[in-house]
């Protein structure tokens, strides 16, 4: 059986099954109880697994993730919710320094298996520091995975992945789609791999990589190229950005010839300079232009009356796309 | 908008930004001259297609750049600003080079120096030790390598030159060389072979010795690249003959009156047209072209004759077209005409491509003979040389006649001493006795 889910709906279920499947799984965040969460992505969850499962906690991003370190390496699958992703600075240094090293510095004593969710990303007209895309702190980091869903089934599937994963994952959930679209998703535990891109559009001219909300607009620019031009995309959703299915990405480069890259964080340094590089290393002799990279600029995420300048917009994606082709 | 070169004359290629007439920020209207750019030939103003502001200038003085490049980016009237802009590429290599060419040095300080050696490594992307690097994607290039072809001998027709992978196709195809094409196609090798440019002029001056470079540009750099194409292509030998001129002389002063009632200037040199013209229709490899790709000769069957004219910018080489079908008047009269405007710069694409043969006339300026260069990719090209009392012997006498040399430079590959003797005796026979001409015309 499958209905139509939104993305936010996607992933209660997840969590739902989750607990419900492995007395192991802890969820813990500010407000993620009694409330149901900012977004409602843990609503109904402490009525039904009760406090010691679904925890309301101080507003202290460090002791959650503090928390969640001390629970996984004794044997619990914590979930900790940040409720927006920019406010993970203060914990950065459990994560980076603990988080990710766990495993290495016990030589493989103690893994962590904890999944961070966090919503991120610009398009809901936040105040600051609601809306920051800084998935490259964290795919920088060895011993972090990295998974954005771009829709409600890969979101539920995704995430079972991540809480199933040995290993901490950062899980971060695209907010301007929480509740942007319905998809259909099946009831009941599935996965969807970690590690491994979708093409969700095919296509011979050139290749387009982007994940989380940008997946959506950049579908809508190739969905318009080729019934205005004929230009066709090999659309890919990335949905993890670390590791990075390398494969799918040089072997879309190397049947079209040209790539663009399109993300919401700033260009430099942002994930697109990591694509770029490696089709760089494993797919030069196949370009037929210049990888180009629509992303963010290099400024703060501006107040909401800016935020869609901001934003890559298909006007943009369209002008880099039609510049590549013809290049 | 985007103002692009656009093929100003009948398939041009490319052409030199000579001098731009308007500056960032001016306000053009519709038709406003925007640029100087020079073609093969020919320079021509290029007007404003809109009104509206300039908001760049992409195409720097100095660069040689293909058909369709953007040379400048106009706001039309009403326009967002930033949109027109955003999607122009500068071609960065040869804003480089024109850069680098843009101040010439007048002494050779150090710091000229060092400017006048950096000159050739600015060029860097386009050109690199003397070689030509060209400029193409990496599939390009592997394409290129996977047919065993060196890119950098190819001729890109892609945007700012680029080398694309139709012109990799192509020249793989055809060979070393694209099909022969009058002065097109070939210019980019007939510059490689000549490194006489800003490198080679700037780099031996080293020594403090006062020196003063001037950027091989237009009018001149056209004529050196057709002149190296010529030489290098083509194998010349020159013949050399004399032509008594009496009769053809007398017979002009007989009709100079009659020829100025009609308004003509009659010169000898429209005789001298007329004479080529016949002899050309019996030695149709003089009328002719080598395509060194097809491997085969052009024999023309169109008698058009171009006349190498002494201006003040350079040699202008202005064609008369269908010289076989017309009378000496209307020769001389189109002449006059075309001379005239050659001097004054006003002469179309039109009026200076498609000569079958060249004359080349030094008269006026005095000399005996000369080895004149064939203008590529003819076969042949007659100088005439100042005419003048001279003693020459008749019936074992010594006398004194009018004469004239003329010297036939020929392209040995296709024509051997014996017919450029006979070809040039049968000239020297029409003006020598001007019946024989009469007798000829049709």
């Amino acid at each position: 059986m499958s209905r139509m889910l939104n993305l936010v709906q996607a992933i209660n279920e997840a969590l739902d099954l989750k607990l419900a499947d492995d007395a192991r799984v802890v969820l813990l965040g500010e407000d993620i109880g009694k409330n149901g969460g900012v977004f409602r992505a843990t609503d109904g969850l402490l009525e039904k697994y009760g406090e010691e499962r679904v925890i309301d906690t101080p507003l202290a991003e460090s002791a959650i993730i503090g928390t969640s370190i001390g629970m996984a390496v004794n044997g619990l699958i914590p979930v900790p919710e940040i409720q927006f992703l920019a406010f993970i600075f203060p914990a950065l240094d459990q994560l980076f320094s603990h988080v990710a090293r766990m495993r290495y510095r016990s030589q493989g004593q103690f893994p962590v298996p904890m999944t961070i969710r966090t919503p991120y990303g610009a398009g809901i007209h936040g105040p600051e520091l609601h809306a920051e895309s800084v998935e490259s702190f964290f795919a920088h980091t060895p011993g972090l995975k990295v998974v954005v869903p771009s829709g409600p089934y890969d979101a539920k599937g995704l995430l079972i992945s991540a809480i199933e994963d040995p290993d901490p994952v950062v899980f971060l959930e695209p907010t301007k789609l929480y509740r942007a679209f319905r998809e259909e998703v099946p009831e009941g535990l599935y996965r969807v791999p970690i590690g491994k891109a979708k093409r969700v559009r095919e296509g011979e001219d050139v290749s387009v990589f982007a994940w989380g909300s940008m997946l959506r607009t950049a579908l809508k620019v190739a969905e318009a190229l080729e019934r205005e031009r004929g230009f066709t995309c090999d659309v890919i959703d990335l949905r993890t950005l670390y590791p990075l299915d390398r494969d799918a990405i040089v072997e879309s480069v190397q049947k079209t010839g040209r790539a663009v890259v399109v993300h919401e964080a700033h260009k430099t340094a942002g994930l697109g300079a990591e694509i770029v590089s490696l089709i760089n290393e494993e797919a030069l002799l196949y370009l037929r232009a210049p990888v180009k990279r629509i992303a963010g600029f290099d400024v703060p995420v501006p107040f909401f009356a800016l935020e869609d300048e901001y934003m890559p917009t298909e006007a943009r994606i369209r002008a880099g796309i039609e510049e590549t082709i013809t290049f | 908008m985007e103002f692009k070169l656009a093929d100003i004359g009948e398939g041009i290629h490319e052409g030199e930004i000579l001098r731009w007439l308007v500056k960032e920020g001016d306000q053009v209207e519709q038709d406003t001259p925007l640029v100087e750019v020079q073609t093969d030939k020919v320079a021509a103003e290029l007007p404003s297609p809109v009104a509206g502001v300039i908001e760049r200038i992409v195409a720097r003085e100095g660069q040689v750049v293909p058909v369709g490049t953007v040379l400048a980016v106009i706001r039309e009237a009403g326009a967002h600003p930033a949109a027109a802009a955003a999607s122009v590429a500068a071609p960065v290599a040869m804003d480089a080079q024109a850069s680098a060419q843009e101040k010439p040095a007048t002494q050779a300080s150090a710091a000229q120096e060092e400017r006048a050696t950096a000159a050739p490594e600015a060029s860097g992307a386009a050109r690199r030790g003397g070689k030509r690097r060209a400029l193409a994607t990496p599939h390009v290039r592997a394409l290129a390598r996977k047919l065993g072809v060196d890119i950098d001998e190819i001729d890109g027709t892609g945007p700012v030159g680029r080398v694309t992978e139709e012109d990799v196709r192509r020249f793989a195809e055809g060979g070393r060389r694209p099909a022969v094409e009058p002065a097109r196609g070939h210019t980019e090798h007939a510059v490689e072979a000549q490194p006489t440019t800003a490198s080679r002029v700037a780099t031996p001056e080293a020594s403090g010795e006062l020196v003063e470079q001037v950027p091989l540009r237009g009018l001149r750099r056209r004529i050196a690249e057709h002149m190296v194409l010529a030489k290098r292509i083509i194998p010349h030998a020159t013949h050399i003959d004399e032509v008594e001129m009496d009769g053809i002389e007398a017979l002009r002063e007989r009709l100079r009156p009659y020829a100025e009632a009609r308004g003509v200037k009659l010169t000898l040199l429209a005789f001298f047209v007329k004479a080529v013209a016949i002899a050309l229709k019996e030695f149709p490899y003089v009328n002719a072209s080598v395509d060194e790709a097809q491997e085969h000769v052009l024999l023309r069957r169109y008698y058009h004759i171009g006349i190498a004219v002494d201006t003040e910018h350079g040699l202008i080489v202005p064609v008369v077209k269908h010289a076989d079908q017309k009378s000496v008047f209307d020769i001389a009269r189109e002449v006059s005409d075309l001379a005239r405007r050659a001097r004054e710069n006003r002469l179309s694409l039109d009026e200076v491509t498609g000569s079958t043969f060249t004359i080349s006339n030094a008269g006026a300026l005095g000399g005996l003979y000369a080895t004149p260069i064939i203008n590529y990719p003819e076969s042949a090209i007659l100088g005439i040389h100042k005419m003048a009392p001279r003693p020459v012997v008749r019936n074992n006498e010594i006398v004194i006649r009018n004469i004239a040399h003329v010297s036939l430079s020929f392209d040995h590959r296709i024509i051997d001493g014996g017919m450029a003797i006979r070809f040039t005796n049968r000239v020297r026979e029409l003006l020598e006795e001007p019946d024989r001409l009469w007798a000829e015309l049709r």
